[in-house]
């Protein structure tokens, strides 16, 4: 019981992830690869604004920490289509996709500039909110971190099936000329697409950092988020969180079963086996994908 | 007439900076410093670097060394070893340093260390160290700081000062050096009577919740972390969310005080957290201790930690070994220097920190502490390791 809960608890956190990803891919057909770099800063920023003030969160700091990170990673997002990824509207798409890769190493810089590389928790959630007779506990951010997903996935289906700029950013994504053609702002919606992505990310990054820690090396959940985006689809979703899902149970399942050493490395096994199988994912769709 | 002008001033300027610059050769000590500053362990070897800076700074700030400032060229290793021996050799060649201080993990170490002795450029290492430096010493390398394979002896023996029998649970990451700290933690144990039992991680894990799972499943009586600080404040969280409430004790590898603080706050309990340390903590008071606190002050550092510590406490030997290499220093005579260094540490270690010929790490001093509230306190007296007690594979 306690191994399912781990692992919807951290697949929840790799949905997260893999939904910022797919979110930029359908709106732009780039891969973001800078996505775990803005997920930890993200939770830097939170921690800084919860620690501003004093060494504990207070509900007043928490409250701060929330406001500024989700309007900065928000802006953040916008300010990166607009400064970077509007002047590539039109070129090749691994020109998007190298960007990112420069962004990433720019981000992980200002880790080590702005927050010295020093390794901090988010103390959130920490109690136990249910002891297994066995030694085991469900912690509150456990619950915290899978309902925060449902909740995002469902806005998310809303926002795409019952708005009309949702309507139109999926009309974007299918055809970006011809949404064009019908007077919808296409500027708009890539603007949306990353600053959706990017808050999704932080959201993630701070779930992360309540259930583990962040450092400049906490980065590499990003990876997990693409393994999770390209194994269920990474025009899909719904192959988001079930990608998550399977990631989380292929790591901890490892870990616990075959081998600690080789619990980072199944993951990827389980995606190249996918990707032998169906190129275009769990739930992708096959004749949209165009691969960097 | 105007271009002779010219020429002339051009010229004036030239030899000026030609000067100039050979006077600065003359005036300062070069030395380099190489450590990871942006890699997996930048949290652990950042504030390193800046206890030895902030020593260099203190010591130029009251003249120098035999009335020569000390110059240090920093660069990242990212703990990646062909960076690490790309950033000796720019050292070496560009910078002309006479050694070379800091390094990263153990397996940034070695090729360093190779590529040194080629060129005859002495290397001091803090943490970690690797074993070239005991007896009988190879040439050019020398630490004070802590290897492995003596560090996970020591806390073996120190370990009965917490729980007298049952299993106890190594969990390191997949590296040469922790599996060394893991091995000679394993045979001092079992020596006293304990069973063994261990969990290896990947090097690059951010989550540790499955390991600590792992290693609590095993019913372990006490718990040590054979790793640097950002895994100590992950692991410990994990391990409390898992179950486990007992002993855990962090081998200070590059983890110190604020370690066990973030790991209490992120675990909700600051409960049966140890350390066993090489180097004292700024709570014991030591005379040393105010001399950092000073400069810390003085230089912009907040709250240094023992972290820190070991970086002054490398400072403190690089000034000795430049002070004994004397005005005219080389890197032939630093090396020669190096070995003959008796350093008074002043109370930020059990004890003095003396090299020789053929032992280029001296006796150490092991010091367990127990976390009480927001401090570390100590948990007797300081254990002194003269070598290994069993062989290094």
């Amino acid at each position: 019981m306690e191994l399912l809960v781990s692992i919807l608890a951290l697949g929840s956190t790799y949905a997260l992830l893999a939904a910022g990803i797919v979110i930029i891919y359908k709106a732009s057909r780039v891969i973001n690869f800078a996505h775990g770099e803005l997920a930890i800063v993200g939770a830097y920023v939170f921690h800084s604004a919860g620690f501003l003030t004093g060494t504990t969160l207070t509900a007043l700091s928490l409250f701060t920490a929330i406001v500024v990170a989700a309007t900065a990673s928000a802006l953040f997002g916008v300010v990166i289509y607009f400064a970077l990824m509007r002047r590539l509207l039109g070129r090749p798409t691994f020109v998007a996709a190298m960007v990112t890769i420069g962004l990433a190493i720019i981000l992980k810089a200002a880790i080590v500039v702005i927050w010295n590389s020093r390794s901090v928790g988010i103390p959130i959630g920490r109690q136990a909110l249910y002891n297994f007779a066995g030694g085991g506990r469900i912690s509150w951010i456990d619950v915290i971190s899978v309902l925060t997903c449902a909740a995002a996935f469902a806005a998310l289906a809303i926002f795409f099936q019952l708005t009309r700029l949702g309507r139109q950013f999926r009309g974007a994504a299918e055809n970006p000329l011809l949404a064009a053609q019908r007077q919808v702002n296409i500027n708009l919606i890539l603007a949306i697409a990353w600053s959706v992505a990017v808050f999704s990310a932080a959201l993630a990054g701070v779930l992360f950092g309540s259930r583990s820690m962040l450092s400049p090396q906490s980065t590499i959940i990003g990876l997990s988020g693409l393994t999770a985006a390209l194994v269920g689809g990474l025009d899909s979703l719904r192959g988001a969180a079930i990608g998550g899902l399977l990631v989380a149970a292929a790591t901890y399942l490892t870990a616990r079963l075959i081998s600690p050493t080789l619990a980072e490395t199944v993951p990827f096994l389980i995606l190249l086996i996918v990707m032998s199988w169906r190129p275009w994912g769990l739930f992708g769709t096959v004749e949209e994908i165009n691969r960097v | 007439m105007y271009n002779v002008r010219v020429i002339g001033t051009a010229f004036v300027v030239l030899a000026a900076a030609c000067a100039a610059t050979v006077g600065a050769r003359a005036q300062d000590y070069k030395i380099g410093y190489i450590t990871d500053l942006s890699g997996p362990l930048a949290g652990s070897y950042t504030p390193t670097w800046q206890g030895f800076e902030l020593y260099i700074k203190a010591l130029n700030g009251r003249g120098g060394v035999n009335g020569r400032k000390v110059n240090v060229t920093i660069d990242d290793d990212g703990l990646r070893a062909d960076r690490a021996v790309a950033a000796a050799k720019k050292q070496v060649e560009s910078n002309e340093v006479l050694g070379i201080f800091g390094l990263s993990l153990s397996s940034t170490q070695a090729p360093v260390i190779a590529e040194m002795q080629k060129v005859g450029v002495p290397v001091a290492s803090t943490f970690s160290a690797i074993l070239d430096a005991l007896p009988p010493a190879k040439p050019d390398y020398f630490s004070t700081g802590v290897t492995f394979e003596v560090a996970g002896e020591a806390i073996g023996t120190l370990q009965k000062r917490i729980v007298p029998s049952g299993k106890v649970v190594g969990i390191t990451f997949d590296s040469v050096g922790g599996r060394a700290a893991n091995n000679h933690n394993k045979l001092a144990v079992e020596k006293e009577g304990y069973t063994w039992d261990e969990v290896l991680f990947p090097v690059r894990t951010a989550d540790f919740t499955p390991f600590a799972q792992t290693a609590a499943a095993m019913k372990p009586a006490m718990i040590v972390g054979h790793y640097g600080a950002e895994q100590n404040i992950g692991v410990i969280a994990a391990l409390r969310g898992a179950g486990y409430a007992g002993p855990y004790i962090i081998a200070a590898y590059g983890a110190s005080e604020d370690t066990a603080r973030q790991a209490a706050a992120q675990a909700g309990s600051g409960e049966n957290i140890y350390m066993v340390s090489r180097y004292a903590v700024p709570t014991d008071n030591a005379p040393g201790m105010s001399d950092l606190a000073a400069a810390a002050k003085k230089y912009g550092i907040a709250n240094p930690t023992s972290m820190h510590v070991t970086g002054w406490v490398l400072g403190m030997f690089a000034e000795q070994a430049l002070k004994n290499c004397g005005a005219e220093c080389t890197r032939e005579g630093l090396d020669k220097a190096m070995q003959s260094v008796k350093l008074d540490t002043k109370g930020l270690t059990g004890g003095p920190i003396e090299m020789s010929a053929d032992n280029h790490y001296g006796p150490t001093y092991w010091r367990l502490y127990h976390w009480e509230t927001d401090k570390f306190v100590g948990v007797g007296d300081w254990l002194k390791k003269t070598g290994l007690e069993f062989p290094a594979k």
